[in-house]
């Protein structure tokens, strides 16, 4: 009943028959659509479906049972590995906020010609491999290492330490890879915020705190929310920086999802591990959206009741 | 402007961590570079004398040489396949409506929020089932998946500030739809174009997380390589490697800067 449907709502239909009606549309969605669907969404269900599955051998995909989740749920161990995973999540989402404004902050506000050199060092631990990145943390903070060697010509150490293989040098390195996300989206929001705003607050006399706080930091929410977001599930799901740099005392979920992948080859066990992540990544995700989206309508809403 | 003693506070802590995060950001990068040209037989900071001798090492491997050829393919052929399957989907979302364009949206930018472990299992059962595991074409899928999302949002990102009324005039002018396309729409699109190719090469060329998952013996790239030989020796020809991935990423970088600016990257 195409007729019909065009008068009940004359828009959907309209999408619908116009998607019909033209070739050169199905021709550009349909190949990255199949692809999608294909190597994205029935592999994402599979997982989920193996995650209920009675086995503990890859492939054996049979029967439906809880005893993973169950495993993983009720185990003080594991649960104490998802614990970690989220306190050095959160720390480094937050501790990039913390170094990472001021950096972002400043960037925006400079002029190309002397951004540009600054920018390339931001991006270059975006696209350099995480691989080569940690292994250069190995170098810094080896028993040889740079770090250990300026400490012993300052005399401030006998003999060299152990700098590695501990959750300060995990979150160090994690911090260091993810804080140019954080950088990139507070910049990309302070260029949007008028420098004229802040003179109007200095005019009012406003010093700069009082700027930064009542001014710049609320117009800025959104790159700050969207790099803590980023930053946050880009360090909860790392599993190279933890079993390079962390080694056996540093257990994060992702490496643990890897253990069960190559040397234990519980996949089943593997995942349910990996839907608990992506379920503790999409919850945050989403709950930083809908309070993003509460502020913007509240705000919207003060501005009328003035 | 009043300055006060909050201000010279914030003043000063801000000229300490500004120079702090750019050295921290650069360290390892810069450390590597430093430790290749070792003349010594391990690695230490500081490095013990000037020589190439660990780079004659790394070019005489085949294993790292044979990695490096994997990756750049590899690379170069993601570029290729998310280059086309992104225009398509960049173009349906520019240029048509139709029902569920966000949620087909939303879609192509999902690789980004899933961690990649998590991908990595996933596509690994997949690939199993349909006895594609341990293959270049499982391997491809893959890095066309996980750079597909940049390659879209930054060619969506160069349509917004496409100027329409060219093309239109074109078509006044009784060009035909492919000289239209070839000679106006892909020539104004070029800079987008390069920047989400290089992004995509580059992101390719570097990936541990998935490759490690989805790789296997005949097909090692080369930062699966790195890995793997640094759970069992440590010594400088992984700096020489390091170095020539370092090199790669950096040329690109230099591409990119060159033709399109940074500013349109970041």
């Amino acid at each position: 009943m195409p007729v019909a449907d065009a008068t009940r709502s004359p828009v959907g239909a309209g999408g619908r028959a116009a998607a019909r009606s033209d070739p050169a549309l199905l021709l550009l969605l349909l190949p990255p659509l199949l692809f999608l669907l294909a190597f994205l969404v029935v592999p994402m269900a599979g997982l989920l479906r193996a995650s209920f599955s009675e086995g503990s051998r890859p492939y054996d995909v049979a029967g439906f049972s809880l005893q993973h989740y169950a495993r993983l749920l009720l185990d003080g161990y594991y649960l104490g590995v998802i614990g970690e995973t989220l306190l050095l999540g959160l720390a480094s989402a937050i501790i990039s906020l913390v170094v990472g404004f001021p950096v972002g902050y400043s960037l925006a506000r400079l002029a190309p010609a002397k951004r540009r050199l600054r920018l390339v060092i931001v991006i270059l631990p975006l696209t350099l491999s995480l691989v080569v990145v940690v292994f250069g943390w190995l170098v810094v903070l080896g028993r040889n290492g740079m770090l250990n060697s300026i400490m012993m010509s300052f005399n401030l150490v006998e003999r060299p330490q152990r700098l590695l293989f501990n959750r300060a040098a995990v979150l160090v390195v994690l911090i260091q890879q993810f804080l140019p996300f954080m950088i990139l989206s507070v910049m990309s929001v302070v260029t949007q915020i008028d420098p004229a705003l802040e003179q109007a607050s200095a005019n009012l006399r406003a010093n700069r705190f009082t700027t930064f706080r009542r001014v710049i930091i609320p117009l800025a929410m959104p790159g700050i929310l969207a790099g803590l977001t980023l930053v946050f599930i880009l360090s909860a799901s790392a599993f190279i920086t933890p079993r390079m740099v962390g080694g056996a005392r540093v257990q994060m979920l992702g490496s643990l999802i890897y253990e069960q992948v190559t040397s234990l080859l519980n996949w089943p066990l593997g995942s349910a591990m990996s839907f608990i992540l992506l379920v503790l990544t999409l919850l945050l995700t989403m709950g930083v959206n809908m309070a993003l989206a509460v502020r913007l309508t509240s705000t919207r809403a003060e501005q009328h009741a003035r | 402007m009043r300055d006060d003693a909050v201000d010279v506070a914030l003043k000063i802590a801000g000229s300490i961590v500004r120079p702090l995060v750019y050295t921290t950001l650069s360290l390892p990068a810069v450390i590597v570079v430093a430790s290749s040209f070792t003349a010594g037989d391990d690695l230490r900071f500081p490095p013990e004398g000037f020589s190439p001798r660990w780079y004659m090492a790394a070019f005489k491997s085949d294993m790292f040489m044979g990695s490096l050829w994997t990756s750049t393919k590899l690379a170069f052929v993601t570029m290729v396949l998310s280059l086309t399957l992104g225009m398509a989907a960049a173009f349906a979302i520019d240029r048509r409506s139709f029902p569920g364009k966000h949620a087909f949206r939303t879609l192509t930018l999902s690789p980004l929020i899933v961690p990649m472990v998590v991908l990595g299992l996933g596509l690994l059962q997949f690939l199993a089932w349909m006895r594609l595991n341990q293959s270049f074409l499982g391997l491809l899928i893959g890095h066309v998946l996980i750079t597909l999302p940049y390659v879209v949002r930054t060619l969506n990102a160069g349509m917004v500030l496409f100027d329409r009324t060219l093309e239109q005039a074109a078509m006044n002018l009784r060009a035909p739809p492919s000289k239209v396309f070839r000679r106006i729409t892909l020539p104004l699109l070029a800079p987008a174009f390069v920047s989400a190719g290089v992004f995509a090469f580059v992101t390719s060329f570097g990936n541990i997380t998935l490759s490690i998952f989805l790789g296997f013996a005949r097909a090692t790239t080369l930062p699966v390589q790195i890995f793997a030989y640094v759970e069992h020796n440590y010594d400088p020809v992984l700096a020489a490697v390091s170095t020539l991935v370092i090199v790669v990423t950096l040329g690109m970088i230099a591409i990119v800067e060159k033709l399109v600016g940074m500013e349109k990257v970041a």
